[in-house]
């Protein structure tokens, strides 16, 4: 074979090539061989700085296997088999720290224990009668102190049960005047004071995808019915009865009943429900307190959430007594809400009917001084068959002064007109301590 | 010359043997995605890798393991879909996997607990956030390595890149503000201030001191304008303009806010409020609250398909539904019984989602319009988050 010159050049470039590839890949690899010692060290320096676990999880499954006529379980459906569902435990590599493992733990341990809350508020109040004849109340300062003490607990799916023990001491209004009474809701449904009472025990259970709820045991129907978003809780909004609940609903007491609630999370939900409307009463069926309500959820034009309640409520206790109401609340700015509630209902042994409304509005979400304050002003009025009238116009300014604890200042004016008789005004100044955790 | 000839011999050997290799090799990665838009990226905690789902037959295509105790936490693919690239939280490194071929061609070491991600929009850059790290690495998609790590962050989650591509928006859940990058010279520009803690505050420490909750994310309009950081600790929006770096409005919304999620027509900034189990919706005009709707615990995100907004309830196993057009309720879909659903893409016609659902190992697609459900199971251990190139919501936890 004759070489030209040519040939020899394209030789040896060929050979130095073939001589430089090698190098070149050891050269890589020393390089690879650098970067990962610079990574391994860069994981023992985050080792070093980072107690890590990392044991393999185990994590227990539910699944659904197959059983063939032998008793054989099958990952896949095979002739003669029989689709069962069972739980197996699997293996996984998650890394964690021991922070993580420690709050995995925790909320582990907090989710199979019974959970317990406290609710505890201080109100007092002074009156101060404005006009007509003289009563014991005026003057008076009433102070009431009100501890809840709530359980709850998961016994199975979408169930869980519930407890709610309340005791009341100081001294309540009623004693110098039932009306003054209502300007503190916190009495409201209770038959004892000074006592311990067992408020609520219920069980709730979920069904059909969570659509339908049943509540049943001792109950408070009006933590289902009659809500509202800016005038239904003494602990936060209005003090006074008549701007927590609808008169109308003219529940006394708590009592054993049932809740029943269909809600889709669409614009509609239905409720039904009852309960034994009085302690006194032998049996339930000559005490039974019955409810029906329909919710309808709206955004007209864009301006915010709105809630519209329509209810009718049965008591047969002594003859059959009947009630209707309304209670509407609609956010007009994302700071606003206005709130109206109507109710009408049957009085024994008249033709006429106890008529009670109410109206308001409700500031929040950055409208007082701090973030979390909310202030309110509302009118409420009931015109009784009996031709006394009543009037209650209550603001309040409720200061969130850190997230388990409120102080709120009140300042209701309260008229009763009796027929025949002059009318009395009362003004009635107050806070409330509110604590819950 | 006999050793010249031995030497072209020894030559030819070797020139074969390297191409032998290099055969095997070009064999070995085959292409397994023609289309990178067809297919749903599925983020596998737990068993450490990264799936590719067919988007129209729902089968697992492939997948790429990264390594053992790796969890990866967020992936995204790069816009000409090229790369995919993961942060592997417990690993402390970035992961770059070739879409075409399904292989993993480079891990880089990057700061403490790498999470969330993005691309600027030009595909240069990929900025990786490391919260545990208090910093971010800029890794260059053209070397494949991480040229710079900007630090000065609080526990940075999410990065939003303006539409030119300048600048890069960093929402720091441990503090009260947004960090903003010089994507020129990758440098912590400035730090925008969304809101001021309320005096009070001092007489809650419990509260304030013992868990920050600031900002995930920083939203941005459609037109890249105005940007909504959403401050947990709060209770707040904050609008931001993007020309002059500047808050021009605070926004109240529900407690605890977690992050807005800008409606597909940019006229809603959508945010999920878990304080208060409820979701504010911000019309992006007016930058004002028009509604705040009840919802489920522990929202992990929000979706839009078929003018309408599902919210991710990831311990109720539920799906909350508004209907976009009236701002209302409009029901809730059901997934699973003791199930954690996490986080889910919508496809690019917004038609459907694609649901990840850890506890049970699957991806769950709903259908926007009739809201059935297909579940697709055994894609991997934990599947914690799902993404979609162009897909317009492609976001982590």
């Amino acid at each position: 074979m004759i070489y030209t010159s040519k040939t020899k050049h394209q030789l040896s470039a060929a050979l130095l090539a073939s001589l430089a590839l090698p190098m070149s890949v050891w050269a890589q690899e020393d390089q690879a061989l650098i970067d990962q010692i610079n990574a391994l060290e860069q994981r023992v320096i985050d080792l070093e700085t980072t107690t890590v676990l990392s044991d393999p999880e185990t994590n227990v499954k539910r699944i659904e296997v197959f059983v063939d006529e032998n008793g054989i379980e099958h990952d896949t459906q095979v002739p003669g088999s029989q689709k069962i569902v069972t739980y197996q435990r699997e293996r996984f590599y998650r890394r964690q720290t021991i922070n993580e493992k420690i709050e995995e733990a925790l909320a582990d341990a907090e989710s199979r224990s019974v959970q317990l809350g406290v609710d505890a508020a201080i109100v007092l109040q002074n009156v101060q009668q404005g006009s007509g004849a003289d009563t014991p109340a005026d003057g008076s300062t009433y102070q009431l102190a009100s501890t809840d003490i709530y359980f709850t607990a998961g016994l199975a799916q979408n169930t869980l049960f519930f407890a709610d023990i309340v005791s009341l001491s100081g001294t309540p209004q009623d004693a110098d005047d039932d009306e003054v009474a209502q300007t503190n809701g916190y009495g409201a449904r209770l038959v004892q004071q000074n006592d311990l009472s067992l408020r609520e025990a219920w069980l709730m259970t979920e069904f059909w995808d969570q659509k339908l709820s049943l509540t049943i045991g001792r109950v408070d129907l009006t933590n289902y019915f009659d809500s509202n978003a800016a005038a239904n809780d003494e602990t936060t909004q209005f003090l006074s009865d008549a701007l927590v609940n609808n008169p109308a609903l003219g529940l006394s007491e708590n009592g054993a009943g049932m809740a029943l609630v269909y809600d889709p999370k669409g614009t509609f939900a239905l409720k039904v429900g009852y309960q034994q409307s009085t302690d006194a009463a032998t049996n339930l069926s000559d005490s039974l307190y019955q409810l029906v309500e329909m919710d309808y959820r709206a955004n007209p034009f864009h301006m915010g959430e709105g809630h519209y309640r329509v209810w009718y409520r049965k008591d047969n206790t002594g003859s059959s007594l009947n009630a209707y109401g309304i209670s509407f609340d609609q956010k007009l700015t994302a700071s606003t809400t206005v709130f109206t509630r109507y109710g009408a209902n049957d009085v024994d042994g008249d033709s006429e009917e106890d008529i009670h409304y109410s109206a308001g509005v409700q500031f929040n979400n950055g409208a007082g001084f701090n973030p979390g304050d909310a202030w309110g002003i509302g009118y409420a009025a009931s015109d009784l068959a009996n031709k006394d009238e009543e009037q209650l116009l209550e603001s309040y300014y409720n200061l969130r002064i850190a997230e388990k604890l409120q102080l709120s200042f009140h300042f209701a004016y309260l008229t009763e007109k009796t027929a025949g008789k002059e009318t009395i005004s009362y003004v009635v100044p107050g806070t409330r301590l509110q604590a819950s955790f | 010359m006999k050793t010249v000839k031995n030497l072209l011999f020894a030559c030819h050997c070797l020139a074969l043997l390297f191409s032998g290799l290099a055969w095997a090799d070009s064999a070995e990665k085959e292409i397994k995605i023609t289309d990178p838009s067809k297919v749903v990226i599925i983020v596998n905690r737990d068993s450490n890798d990264i799936a590719f789902m067919d988007i129209d037959t729902n089968k697992i295509i492939g997948s790429v393991f990264l390594g053992k105790n790796v969890n990866p936490h967020m992936a995204m693919m790069s816009r000409d879909g090229r790369w995919v690239v993961t942060g592997g939280t417990r690993a402390n490194k970035a992961y770059i996997i070739d879409v075409a071929t399904l292989t993993l061609v480079k891990e880089i070491p990057v700061d403490f607990a790498p999470e969330h991600l993005a691309f600027s929009p030009d595909g240069r850059y990929y900025y990786q956030g490391n919260p545990d790290g208090d910093s971010v690495s800029v890794i260059d998609m053209a070397s494949l390595t991480e040229i710079k790590r900007i630090h000065g962050f609080a526990e940075p989650l999410n990065i939003t890149f303006t539409p030119d591509g300048t600048k890069a928006y960093v929402g720091n859940y441990g503090a009260h503000w947004v960090g903003v990058i010089d994507v020129t010279r990758h440098e912590l520009l400035k730090k925008i201030h969304v809101g001021t803690v309320p005096e009070i505050a001092a007489l809650d420490p419990e509260r304030y001191l013992s868990e920050i909750k600031g900002i995930s994310h920083v939203a941005m309009s459609n037109d890249g304008r105005y940007l909504y950081a959403a401050d947990g600790d709060l209770g707040i929006v904050s609008v931001i303009d993007s020309r002059e770096d500047k808050v021009i409005k605070v926004i109240r919304v529900g407690a605890d806010p977690w992050r807005a999620y800008m409606s597909h027509d940019g006229r809603y900034a959508v945010v999920a409020n878990n304080g208060d189990e409820t979701v504010s919706f911000i019309d992006t005009e007016k930058n004002e609250v028009v509604a705040t709707l009840e919802s489920g615990p522990d929202m992990m995100g929000i979706n839009f398909a078929s003018h309408k907004a599902f919210v991710i309830s990831s311990s109720s196993g539920f799906l909350y539904v508004y209907d976009m057009e009236t701002l209302k309720p409009a029901g809730r879909i059901k997934i699973g019984l003791n199930l954690q659903i996490e986080t889910a893409t919508t496809d690019t016609a917004a038609h459907k989602l694609y649901l990840a659902s850890s506890t049970d190992h699957s991806i769950y697609v709903i259908d926007g319009a009739t809201e059935e459900v297909v579940r697709v199971p055994d894609v991997g251990l934990y599947p914690w988050g799902t993404h979609i190139l162009d897909s317009k919501d492609n976001y982590c936890h």
